[in-house]
């Protein structure tokens, strides 16, 4: 199967696989199969990785989620719209995975019609002319009802060689009379028979080719008369050159200016595509055609340049591969080496057997350094090796990093682990470069970016949010973020503001919540206001039971203590803003109550309000 | 009028004999609340408080500057207090329709209200009984005991024997005057005399 079902990250972006990278996202994307648009799944955005290219649904971004893999797609194409019809790559699947028919028509196209728009001419009628040749579906095998010769499908499971009398047959769809079991097992034997001679006679098939010919010649043909404009008031089809309709006089332009609109026009977004649109999409369908994506707001031809790339350096195999043979990975194994260096340090190594101790030790040390060396030499010599290695020195660069955090113990631990995890952060840039260009790239970037940062901050590995006790003004966030983005491609404020800010209208699961003073923090979704003040009158009422450090004249059984932010800010590991914030939320709702002393404001539970009601109760 | 907490009787007005409410010992009850919910529920207290404690001690006006030393406003034992400037405000919101006009400046009434600044506002009657609610009471007492169409003195009612039972005995002569307005109004007695002898015949 050609489309496959995709996993979505927490921000509704697809999970990358280990070692996957992200190369370009465009919106207003629509998904075609073979010539026909494929329903619900017309207005998402394309992300193409160095491993799939992925269509995710705007709408039901869960339930209309696929992705192709690169590795199955045997050629990009690319169409670069014209008029009404937007700019579409299109992706063939490789020959082996498809019908001897499908493998065949891109061969016989470009014969009939050397056009702009070859992916259009095959396709889909195969699917819709005859069932898709490859392991049979059961489920198209037909019975005819014997009462109402209504042709009702006989069911999947229905095996003709194991059913008995006792085997559940449903009733004809059409008339409801339940059909003899000999009439739907020969229905099914039929069916069997027919399927496994379809192979060898093509000739449901060959109706097929002729009338995908036919069609592609009328389409050809059309596409050749197309540089006409149809006048908008009689039809008829003016020369391009033309001002006003050659019939009837009404001008033209305004036909002219639409059609300019559509191709370049910065905020047109045509919902609704002229294009036909398949019935219903069978994602299990494996007599699957070419997939098209169709580029309604522009974007098609960078996208296909990427793919196009991707497709050459063919990360995928990566995967599978091998690590690249290393001076340091040589000189421990002393395999054949392959390198110099290695050679080397070979002789050398007999005498490293020998030595133990210390000396021992400082040995294994200095060969380390020197294989390091060797390494960061390597790297840094072009870009092209860079590339080649930046698996190893990114390695190498945590490993530094951690050493360096063991180093200054005393400084701050937090810190020097940001900057170890940063190098891995990498991963998941989005980077103004990466996202398409025309009409919404701003406001795309913006949306990635406010993905990005979903993923960044519920990142369970990294625990950003967890580890700020769930709650993070958007300051400390921006420089954490901007800090694990390894100093490259930093976000501006402005744009990270707008970035939180969309948070709400994408459903991501974290929220920017305004506090009154107009502190910016991000927290959780499900991170509402009445539980921190659950967990706030949780910790007051412990204080109930521990008597206060210093000297005090009220009932402490009774009214427990007050609390300052700082202690707040400690005991929920939030910054004490934050808790400023929260407490003062808590007192709004009138769950707690404030003291103002000279040492500074404390805050208590709620006697005031509750205190008339229940005292007398509780005393 | 600069009559600061005229103690009437002082019979049985004892210093520790107040029983304080329970929040009267809360920390936080000496901080006005800016929530507003909690805020109007803590001037209720407040203003309950000084009701009570006004009528315990029969007191019918307060200075507040004298009065924030007292052990009303500033809990010795919990070691704080209402500050002037929050009993301004405790006073203010019983002088309003929400406190139920339990409170009023005393020689605010004339014209400027407020505009004076807090320099007019040092002392308020507080009416743990609003002068209606006297007059009611006086009426009921003078019903009660036949003394219709007689001629009583101002201070034969205020300090005579027989009103020894009453609660405006020992009443501040200004509210006591302002009470027998209201059944002057009501058309249920008429006031009569000179300043210094004033007499009142009921109806």
């Amino acid at each position: 199967m050609f489309l496959r079902h995709l996993d979505l990250t927490t921000a509704l972006r697809p999970s990358l696989l280990p070692d996957e990278t992200l190369l370009f996202v465009q919106d207003a994307v629509g998904l075609y199969e073979g010539k026909y648009k494929i329903p619900s799944y017309q207005n998402g955005h394309a992300y193409l990785t160095s491993h799939r290219a992925c269509y995710v649904d705007n709408e039901e971004p869960r339930k209309h989620a696929v992705a192709i893999d690169l590795k199955d797609v045997d050629r990009p194409e690319f169409y670069a719209g014209f008029l009404k019809s937007s700019a579409k790559v299109t992706l063939y699947p490789k020959a082996s995975k498809r019908s001897s028919l499908s493998s065949r028509a891109p061969v016989v196209n470009p014969q009939i019609s050397p056009s702009p728009t070859p992916p259009a001419r095959h396709g889909s009628p195969l699917r819709s002319v005859t069932p898709s040749p490859a392991p049979p579906p059961p489920a198209s095998a037909t019975w005819i009802c014997p009462i109402c010769s209504f042709s009702n499908p006989v069911p999947s499971n229905f095996d003709p060689s194991t059913a008995n009398a006792n085997t559940p047959l449903p009733p004809c769809l059409a008339c409801g009379i339940k059909p003899p079991l000999v009439h739907v097992a020969k229905a099914a034997i039929a069916a069997l028979t027919s399927r496994q001679a379809a192979p060898g006679t093509i000739a449901p098939q060959n109706e097929g080719v002729s009338s995908q010919v036919s069609e592609a010649t009328r389409q050809g043909r059309g596409a050749e008369v197309r540089p006409s404009f149809q006048c908008p008031r009689c039809t008829f089809e003016n020369h391009p050159s033309l001002l006003t309709c050659e019939m009837c006089g009404a001008s033209l332009i305004s036909a002219v200016d639409r059609r300019l609109e559509t191709i370049g026009g910065p905020n047109v977004r045509r919902a609704e595509s002229p294009g036909p649109s398949l019935g219903n999409l069978s994602l299990e369908d494996d007599g699957k055609e070419c997939i098209k994506f169709s580029f309604r707001a522009g974007g098609g031809a960078v996208f296909f340049e990427r793919l196009k790339n991707a497709l050459v350096q063919r990360k995928w195999l990566l995967q599978s591969a091998p690590p690249v043979p290393t001076p340091q990975l040589s000189s421990s194994t002393t395999d054949e080496g392959g390198l110099a260096v290695a050679a080397g340090s070979d002789s050398s190594q007999g005498g490293q057997r020998k030595v133990v101790g210390i000396a021992g030790l400082e040995r294994r040390g200095h060969e380390l350094r020197k294989n390091n060396e060797i390494v960061i030499g390597n790297a840094f010599e072009d870009l092209e090796a860079l590339m080649t290695s930046a698996k190893e020195v990114i390695a190498l660069a945590e490993q530094f990093s951690a050493q360096a955090g063991v180093a200054n113990d005393n400084g701050n631990p937090e810190a020097s682990a940001l900057l170890s995890q940063s190098a891995s952060a990498l991963g998941l840039v989005t980077t103004k470069d990466m996202l398409g260009s025309g009409s919404g790239s701003d406001s795309l970037y913006i949306s990635e970016l406010s993905r990005n940062l979903a993923e960044f901050l519920t990142d369970d590995a990294k625990g950003v949010l967890k580890r700020e006790g769930g709650i993070m003004s958007l300051v400390d966030l921006w420089a954490v973020f901007n800090r694990a983005r390894g100093g490259v491609e930093l976000v501006s404020p402005a744009d990270f503001a707008k970035a939180a800010e969309l948070w709400d209208k994408l459903k991501l699961p974290v929220r920017l919540r305004r506090f009154r003073s107009g502190l910016l923090v991000v927290q959780g979704r499900e991170r509402t206001d009445e539980r921190t003040i659950a967990s706030l009158l949780a910790w007051l009422r412990e204080l109930h039971d521990q008597p206060p450090e210093e000297e005090c004249s009220w009932d402490w059984r009774r009214y427990g203590r007050g609390v300052t932010t700082q202690e707040a800010a400690e005991r929920f590991g939030w910054s004490v803003g934050v808790a400023t914030e929260e407490l003062e939320m808590a007192e709004e709702r009138g769950a707690l109550c404030r003291e103002q002393r000279l040492d500074g404001l404390r805050f208590w539970e709620n006697w005031l309000v509750w205190g008339n009601g229940s005292s007398g109760g509780r005393v | 009028m600069d009559s600061t907490t005229s103690s009437g009787g002082g019979g049985g007005g004892g210093g520790g004999g107040f029983a304080f409410p329970p929040h009267y010992s809360f920390p936080p009850f000496f901080t006005l609340q800016p929530a507003l919910t909690t805020r109007a529920s803590q001037l209720h207290s407040w203003s309950q408080l000084i009701q009570a404690y006004c009528r315990h001690r029969r007191l019918f006006a307060l200075s507040l500057v004298d009065a924030v030393d007292t052990d009303l406003f500033c809990n010795a034992a919990l070691g704080r207090r209402l500050s002037l400037r929050d009993a301004r405000e405790v006073i203010a919101w019983m002088c309003g329709k929400e406190g139920g006009e339990r409170a009023e400046w005393i020689g605010a009434g004339n014209a400027a209200k407020g505009k004076e600044g807090a320099e007019a506002r040092a002392a308020c009657w507080v009416f743990w009984r609003r002068p209606e609610e006297w007059a009611g009471v006086i009426e009921g007492w003078v019903d009660a005991t036949g003394q219709k169409n007689t001629v009583l003195t101002l201070y034969e009612l205020l300090e005579s024997d027989a009103t020894k039972s009453q609660e405006f005995h020992g009443m501040d002569p200004e509210l006591l005057k302002r009470s027998l307005q209201v059944l002057v109004k009501r058309g249920k007695a008429q006031v009569f005399g000179s300043e210094d002898s004033l007499g009142v015949k009921f109806f």
